[in-house]
């Protein structure tokens, strides 16, 4: 008995060890003030406000989050398991995670879940408006 | 869209994961054998015919989701279903070693699942759905997107 409960002791323990050093990495991966570099010419195409959703093969929450981006400029997805690198260097945790570029690539605006998406659109109309709210947004990430 | 198909609430399996583990760990530290086909059965009626038809995971639905918020995340169904369903393999197998009179092998295997469930409702880390995934995209399986 007093080794069974060791063994369950041991377990526990490393559930919260692995719950602490998860909760931790995420806080320094949402404080994480690096610059962000700029999205790859092909992904932006030289239009004026591009949505790059990066999505995961069993996000549930892309699809129709995709689907909502549709007439608010052109949407590309992008695979963060099948382009590691770019979502690494975007620093992608979670999927959706919507980035919002101009023709030259930069990011102005960086959304996280389908209800950030949402409550963006919901006060944006045009492109340019969208710009300056994405611009303005991003700023308060910082 | 099939209801096999249709997102899920992804709180639900690791409501399931939690309860598992919890019920796993309990019955090895009583060794309370019973536990493990028990748990067996309940990971195979969700991973066979759906959410709707494992115990546990019809409690959250029916039970306790309405009083969280909406989910923040939807998921796929299929990669915590075939989770579920590698956790059946393991419990069968360990059931399978108790009635053989192995029963340090049978609760090395259950505690495999435990620790493997536990991993998931602790940090929402689920290497059977990763292994899915790998499945999946060697067999082009289109996933809910």
């Amino acid at each position: 008995m007093t080794l069974r409960l060791l063994i369950v002791a041991a377990l526990l323990a490393a559930f919260v060890a692995f719950r602490i050093a998860y909760d931790r990495r995420r806080r320094r991966i949402a404080s994480d003030d690096r610059p962000v570099p700029r999205l790859p010419g092909h992904l932006v195409d030289g239009a004026e406000a591009t949505w790059v959703v990066f999505t995961t093969p069993y996000c549930a929450s892309c699809g129709p989050v995709v689907d909502r981006l549709q007439g608010h400029g052109p949407v590309i997805t992008v695979d963060a398991t099948r382009d590691p690198d770019l979502a690494e260097a975007f620093r992608i945790r979670s999927a959706p995670t919507v980035l919002l570029a101009d023709a030259a690539g930069a990011v102005h605006g960086r959304f996280v879940g389908a209800a950030a998406v949402d409550a963006y659109l919901q006060t944006g109309s045009s492109a340019s408006e969208r710009r300056g709210l994405a611009r303005s947004r991003a700023e308060r990430i910082g | 869209m099939a209801d096999s198909l249709r997102p899920i609430d992804a709180r639900g399996p690791r409501f399931n994961q939690g309860v598992l583990t919890v019920a796993l760990l309990g019955g090895f530290v009583a060794d309370a054998r019973l536990v493990v086909p028990a748990f067996a059965v309940v990971l195979l009626l969700g991973a066979a015919f759906g959410p709707r038809y494992g115990p546990f995971l019809r409690l959250y639905a029916e039970a306790i989701k309405p009083r969280l918020g909406p989910p923040a995340e939807l998921e796929d169904p299929r990669p915590p279903r075939f989770a579920a369903a590698v956790g059946v393999v393991f419990l069968t197998a360990a059931t399978v070693a108790f009635a053989a009179g192995a029963v340090g092998v049978g609760w090395a295997l259950a505690l495999v699942v435990a620790a493997l469930a536990g991993l998931a409702a602790a940090t929402g880390i689920c290497v059977g759905c990763e292994l899915y995934l790998v499945f999946a995209r060697r067999r082009g399986v289109e996933l809910v997107a």
